[in-house]
């Protein structure tokens, strides 16, 4: 009797669900996953906007997420409805009037760290508590359909970023790098939350990669703390990983640290590392890879490849073959880089004297955060280009003598940033070069990404609480809206019955913009209250 | 259809501070000694105010009440009881340490989380009145993935509401005035088609609307040719005659269980 009820329930909320083949075929209307696309493009079809009339562009909605401080979620909208997520919370929003539709709270889940956002299949809505739970709710109503626990806090191990889901599979990552922990990749069943593989990014004491290593190798690091990309025709997995620990004293690890500093790719049916490649070996300055591989086809050297590319919070940008690994080109991402003169024929590092942290502290460019970072670049197949939000800033580099402890919120020594300026570069996958660039006023606190569309229009944020568009082919500014405090997330793009949107989350609010539209004003609806 | 006094579900929601994200590790709470010892204390001195059930009194207000829209957390119930509220009749006090941690002991059990404190009854009993035809309330509710989706998700009522909440939502889930994200909803729009649900949100301009059938709607209400809205809860009335005590515990004590920070095997509910 239970049974048939429950079974009847089930075949009656079987409404349309999302499907791997709706994530591969890159948004529409719909935004499925964290960069838009499997290969990271942050790229929308849609071109209702276009370089002409972004100057009508305004505000729609603003919604005010509760007691947000500093949201670092990038929207998924499944029709005409927006999930974001903030610190062990997530919010259904209409997508059309910004009027919330559910919240599901967890305030006991220990720890508070920042989250990045959801992730949506079949009927589901998933997101991870920072302290390791993997969620699934119901997307209509955000009722719990289950929680499990996927790795223990007490090791260290917190987690933040958006899961990506890909045939079925929930792949999750640790973060919590910087004060002793062995970083993992996993794979979760998105039915039930089954544990399906677990890749760790440092190897175990004994195993291939450990004699890059001392003593600490357990508490090595190497966090994957941001998702990454998906090659579904490779069945190939690109994830990035942090910085090794202790993150500013390199003497008590000496060698390589593989895999830090690295970006992997993982078989998605077992996890198996099929290459990796280490942009930042026996990184001491904090200089996670953590930033989005971007899988594009494209000729390099002449010759038509399957290339991932890389910008690397090291000053560098990357393109890698990414069937087999091999390293094909390196160019400087920002001006000032003063730790590597360059990158060598295999890839490695060319080192600069005087570049490590010290007691007295070191002057090196980039700063501890990085030539990027996190935020979400945009691919364009139109133009051809890749905007990468870059930060020209040097600083301090200092190296502690005290005994790494882990879990100590111990990182063996520390760094400062100094002045900078956030420039946002178009660069061309196919020379590595610059084709244009648009320098923003602020002081380099901002964690905005891009996104691009098919009608030629870049959203981005200023460094000062800007949200802005510029026209896709040269940089020229076209429309500005200040939103009044720091943007610290990346833009989405999506619509809802024929109308584009783009959506972004501010520190505290999530606004949605579109083009302007006359009022037309509601006549008072008819609402009879029913004793 | 609406069951649980659904104003009262979604407050806790919101308060993102005290209990329920800093519980005290003193082994005093959950611990029945220290609860009984907590007992003597608060009928000796507090119950003159807060009512012996903590239920609140003339001069005091009520404890398991205020913990849904300020709960503090067992820290701060320490300080409370130490040092007073000032400007206001409630004196500070000179107790030991652990009878100041045995009252605290005491109010958790009148207002934290029923998953975190002793509750009679047996939870595998109640876990059949919960999904058997007799209370029936997995028609309307559900816990992780199973049962309805019309009235509020009961998959972590054990670990957000005192067992007395709990108890009186279901006794007297008309007790409240406001359904505000819950109220049952009929919709009759332009093109004649008419919805039934529960309104998760509504304004002049639009509305949110989920039907029986656990699907969601976004209406704009200028499509909407007249919204009919329940004043009052659409949760059966009649469970204190329709449960008999010892039913009506034992699904207060398979209610309490449910918690989402607790670990369940797979595929149980």
């Amino acid at each position: 009797m239970k049974r048939a009820l429950f079974s009847l329930l089930l075949a009656a909320t079987a409404f349309a669900q999302v499907r791997n083949e709706d994530i591969v075929k890159g948004p529409g209307a719909d935004w499925l996953t964290y960069a838009g696309t499997y290969s990271g493009w942050r790229y929308s079809p849609l071109n209702q906007i276009t370089a002409a009339n972004a100057k009508n562009v305004v505000p729609k909605w603003v919604y005010h997420v509760p007691g947000a401080r500093g949201l670092r979620s990038s929207p998924i909208v499944y029709q005409g409805v927006l999930y974001i997520t903030n610190t062990n919370s997530v919010y259904a929003i209409d997508a059309r009037s910004g009027r919330l539709v559910w919240q599901y709270a967890d305030p006991r889940a220990k720890e508070g760290g920042v989250n990045r956002g959801a992730a949506i299949w079949a009927d589901k809505i998933y997101f991870t508590t920072s302290d390791n739970y993997l969620v699934a709710l119901d997307r209509f109503t955000g009722s719990l359909i289950f929680n499990r626990k996927f790795a223990d806090v007490e090791k260290g191990t917190t987690s933040t970023s958006a899961p990506v889901i890909a045939k079925g599979k929930v792949i999750v990552g640790s973060a919590g790098g910087d004060g002793g922990m062995r970083g993992f990749i996993m794979a979760l069943s998105a039915d039930n939350g089954d544990e399906l593989w677990k890749t760790y990014t440092v190897p175990a004491k004994g195993e291939k990669g450990s004699e890059t290593w001392g003593d600490l190798i357990e508490w090595g690091g190497g966090a994957a703390w941001l998702s990454g990309t998906y090659d579904a025709d490779l069945n190939t997995l690109y994830w990035t990983t942090g910085n090794p620990w202790p993150d500013y004293n390199g003497s008590v690890r000496q060698g390589d640290n593989l895999y830090t500093c690295a970006l992997l790719a993982l078989d998605l049916d077992t996890g198996k590392m099929k290459w990796h490649f280490q942009f930042t070996p026996h990184d001491t300055h904090d200089w996670d890879a953590q930033s989005w591989p971007v899988l594009i086809d494209t000729q390099i050297m002449g010759k038509p490849r399957k290339v991932v590319l890389h910008a690397n919070r090291n000053g560098f940008f990357y393109a890698l073959d990414r069937v087999t690994g091999e390293f094909l080109r390196a160019t400087q991402l920002i001006d000032k880089i003063t730790w590597a003169k360059g990158i060598d024929d295999k890839g490695r590092p060319i080192l600069l004297p005087n570049s490590e942290p010290t007691a007295t502290g070191n002057w090196v460019c980039p700063s501890v955060k990085g030539a990027t970072n996190w935020m979400g670049q945009s691919y364009n197949p139109g133009t051809g280009l890749l905007y990468v939000l870059t930060l020209e800033q040097c600083g301090m580099y200092f190296r502690s003598s005290q005994n790494p402890e882990p879990m100590k919120h111990f990182s063996g020594g520390g760094a400062t940033e100094e002045g900078g300026q956030v420039v946002l570069r178009a660069l061309d996958p196919k020379t590595g070069k610059r084709v244009w660039e648009y320098p923003m006023t602020g002081a380099g606190r901002m964690w905005t990404g891009t996104v691009s569309t098919a009608g030629g229009v870049i959203f981005s944020g200023d460094d000062d609480g800007h949200f802005v568009a510029l026209d896709a082919k040269n940089g020229k500014n076209l429309w500005h809206f200040n939103v009044g405090e720091l943007l610290t997330a990346s833009p989405v793009v999506y619509s809802v019955d024929g109308k584009q949107y783009v959506a972004i989350a501010s520190a505290s609010a999530v606004f949605s913009f579109g083009l302007f539209e006359p009022a037309s004003g509601v006549e008072p609806p008819v609402i009879q209250m029913k004793k | 259809m609406r069951a649980l006094a659904l104003a009262l579900l979604a407050f806790p929601l919101l308060a993102q501070h005290g209990r329920y994200l800093s519980d005290s590790n003193n082994p005093a709470i959950g611990d029945p000694k220290a609860i009984a010892a907590g007992t003597k204390l608060f009928m000796g001195s507090c119950a003159g105010c807060h009512g012996p059930d903590g239920g609140g009194g003339a001069r005091g207000p009520n404890l398991v009440r205020r913990s849904l829209w300020h709960p503090l957390s067992d820290d701060a119930i320490f300080q409370v009881i130490r040092k007073g509220v000032p400007g206001t009749d409630m004196p500070p006090t000179k107790l030991a340490d652990d009878q100041t941690w045995h009252l605290v002991a005491f109010i958790h059990s009148l207002t934290g989380p029923a998953s975190t404190n002793p509750v009679p009854g047996n939870a595998a009993a109640g876990k059949d009145i919960f999904w058997g035809a007799k209370a029936g309330c997995a028609n309307c509710h559900a816990i992780r993935g199973q049962g309805g989706r019309l009235a509020p998700d009961l998959s972590n009522v054990g670990g957000s509401r005192p067992l007395a909440v709990i108890r009186e939502s279901i006794l007297e889930p008309a007790k409240d005035l406001s359904y505000l994200g819950n109220e049952a909803a009929t919709v009759e729009l332009k093109n004649g088609q008419t919805i039934t649900g529960v309104a998760k949100n509504r304004s002049n301009y639009s509305l949110q609307l989920v039907d029986a059938k656990g699907r969601l709607h976004l209406l704009q209400m200028a499509d909407v040719k007249k919204l009919t809205i329940s004043e009052s809860t659409s949760m059966p009335t009649d469970f204190a005659k329709r449960l008999t005590r010892d039913e009506l515990r034992d699904l207060l004590a398979y209610l309490a269980t449910q918690d989402i920070r607790l670990e369940t095997a797979k595929g149980s509910k």
